[in-house]
């Protein structure tokens, strides 16, 4: 089973914007963490840290069958991400295929949140932490709206 | 102190239908309430609706979250209901997980936590769920007191309305600090009866504002909380003054016994054992009402709406036609589990939207049959609280009851209700010249003048009919084996009593 083609499409838009602010603030992390730290803070609050901690690592485990990279990560008892070693690439809007690691990490996560609490209150809750931009479907790899 | 000196208190929605009734207007703003009952007795889902009802961008709700119900399938759970708006969250709702302080830090922790939040995002409502798991370990009694002052005292300084949810033990009234600060304490209770699940509330406490006494019942469905005020939502409304006016049975013989008819606002019972036509009666007690321009209802509780429609259309009443010119309500209520508080709720909104004058219950034993077990015992009460609520508006009740047939007594109903009824008429089934006739007698007639005449009577393709003089040659006739009198026949024009009211 892979990641559904919707939450991989909103996933790529993520680290699509994140790349492109990384870049405007010449930030050292990564695309990938950055999405990731933004949802560890955005679900943190109301799940609280062993609540995030739990579905961050079904997601890493729903995601390494897709990409064996993924074996040396762990997610850390405060839930953040550890040892993403060669999968955590800058992410390159230009080659997606590349990136396909880092997406589907996030499109898990971000499918078991879909998955719970249905697609309206998942995007409540993107919204809140992304701009309106970060949906805006300029370079998605099926070319759907969000 | 005059009342332009007093403070105001807002009353803020409660969000729940019903339940601004029960606490007389809507909850006090800034209060400090408790939700306290059993697993699964709403307390999670009122609060969502509160919530819901009053959060808003520029005063959103913070609702913390502790040990118990993950928030992630509170979420899931409560987005089932129709009152939850996905986009009120997180700009006007936001959900905070407490749990690590809570496990980790001590209680002083946890207030520094809500006091940062609040002060960060000065909400206007507040929940703690669940406040009992917050203050999970043992902690000395001072401690504890001492928390529960300083949370309530911050958060109604901060201008929040809050609610501590809390699974709690009744006997736990008396020693818990916490009932003690409370402005507001609501009490939810679900018990099992035999096979029937009964949910009741109390507000056992509400400082600042008269709210109604008692317990009431609610129920849980897809639009969350739905409470049943014991009032019937009717405190805010004046009782009518007496009528005058008559309504017709569209009987004439009838009308006649009944002095003109029977008294507007009147609660009429309609007593007779099986086949002796109290459904006929009814039914053209409603048409006639309808044929006059009176919308109606009709309670049904042993037969679906269209197999009433039907048995109507035989005796050539057509009920089909002013059901969907909105003149005519029938409502089939689900059986075996109502209270009569919602049977009342369903009445009333019918009631309303048509603007109904009569109202037709057929048969006080089915609707028994249609409530849980628990509210059987009460039947009576709540018999008497639902009829005087609706006569007071002005509708007139019509009620069968099925009684037993004896050959020795008179009985008026086995319920031993008619002591809430104004009228009351009852058919019989009498031996006469080796056939089983029926006749009917005007029993009582509360503030009137009625016929004392039995008179025999038939039901035929046009319903009711009335036969010829009253029964003048039979002594004996309410005891169901008169003996034909030797008196020659002394029928006259039915005559009225002088209104002594009989024994009932």
């Amino acid at each position: 089973m892979t990641a559904a083609p919707g939450m991989r499409d909103l996933a790529h838009r993520l680290l699509v914007y994140e790349a492109d602010a990384g870049k405007a603030s010449e930030q050292l992390e990564s695309a990938t963490l950055r999405v990731y730290e933004k949802l560890r803070h955005c679900l943190g609050e109301f799940v609280g840290v062993a609540g995030f901690q739990s579905l961050a690592s079904r997601a890493l485990t729903l995601s390494r069958p897709e990409v064996p990279s993924l074996s040396a990560a762990r997610v850390a008892a405060d839930g953040s991400l550890e040892g993403l070693g060669d999968i955590e690439t800058q992410f390159d809007m230009g080659k997606p295929s590349a990136a396909d690691g880092e997406i589907i990490l996030i499109a898990r996560l971000l499918g078991l949140l879909r998955l719970f609490l249905g697609e309206a209150l998942t995007l409540s809750l993107l919204r809140s932490t992304w701009p309106g931009e970060a949906f805006e479907d300029r370079n998605s790899l099926h070319g759907r709206k969000v | 102190m005059n009342t332009q000196d007093k403070v105001k208190i807002n009353k803020l929605p409660t969000g729940v239908p019903g339940l601004d009734e029960i606490v007389g207007g809507g909850l006090p703003e800034f209060s400090f309430n408790i939700i306290a009952g059993a697993p699964g007795s709403g307390k999670t889902t009122l609060a969502h609706q509160f919530v819901f009802a009053n959060a808003t961008p520029e005063r959103p709700a913070l609702y913390f979250t502790v040990l118990g119900e993950s928030a992630i399938k509170m979420l899931r759970y409560q987005q089932q209901y129709t009152f939850f708006d996905p986009a009120m969250l997180p700009g006007s709702i936001r959900f905070i997980n407490l749990s690590q302080v809570v496990l980790e830090k001590d209680l002083g922790a946890v207030l520094e936590e809500i006091t940062k939040e609040v002060e960060k995002d000065n909400p206007a409502v507040v929940v703690v769920d669940s406040f009992r798991t917050m203050v999970r370990k043992p902690q000395s009694d001072m401690d504890l007191q001492s928390f529960i002052q300083r949370l309530a005292l911050f958060l109604a300084s901060w201008q929040a309305t809050t609610f501590l949810i809390g699974e709690y033990a009744e006997d736990e009234l008396r020693d818990n600090p916490i009932f003690t600060v409370a402005d507001g304490l609501f009490w939810l209770r679900q018990t099992a009866e035999r096979n029937s699940i009964v949910r009741k509330l109390q507000v056992i406490k509400l400082r600042g504002q008269d709210s109604v006494p008692g317990l009431h019942t609610f129920r849980i469905t897809e639009a969350g909380v739905q409470a049943f005020a014991r009032t019937f939502g009717l405190t805010a409304r004046k009782r009518n003054p007496p009528s005058d006016r008559r309504l017709s049975f569209g009987i004439a013989e009838l009308d006649k016994m009944l002095g003109g008819g029977v008294r507007e606002g009147d609660s009429v019972l309609v007593a007779g054992s099986s086949g002796t036509g109290k459904s006929v009666l009814a039914t053209q007690f409603i048409a006639e009402g309808i044929r006059q321009g009176e919308p109606g209802i009709v309670a049904v509780f042993e037969e679906r709406p269209q197999a009433y429609a039907e048995r109507a259309s035989s005796l050539g009443l057509d009920l089909e036609t002013p059901q969907k010119d909105g003149k005519l309500t029938i409502l089939y209520l689900r059986p075996l589990d109502l209270s009569v508080d919602e049977t009342m709720h369903s009445i009333l909104d019918a009631v309303q939207k048509i603007g109904a004058k009569r109202l037709v219950i057929d048969s006080l034993a089915g609707f028994e049959m249609a409530l849980s077990p628990g509210f059987r015992a009460d039947f009576r009460e709540s018999l008497y609280r639902m009829i005087f609520a609706l006569t007071g508006i002005g509708v007139t009740i019509l009620s069968t009851v099925e009684v037993d047939e004896s050959f020795t007594e008179f009985t008026f109903s086995t319920y031993s209700v008619s002591f809430l009824t104004d009228d009351i008429i009852r058919l019989r089934y009498v031996s006469i010249d080796g056939q089983l006739r029926k006749i009917m007698v005007v029993i009582k007639m509360r503030g009137g003048n009625h016929a004392k005449d039995i008179r025999e009577y038939e039901i035929t393709s046009k319903g009711v009919v009335i036969l010829g003089k009253r029964l003048a040659n039979y002594q004996g006739l309410i005891s169901g084996i008169p003996v034909h009198s030797d008196r020659p026949d002394q029928t006259q024009e039915p005559s009225l009593d002088t209104g002594i009211e009989h024994t009932t």
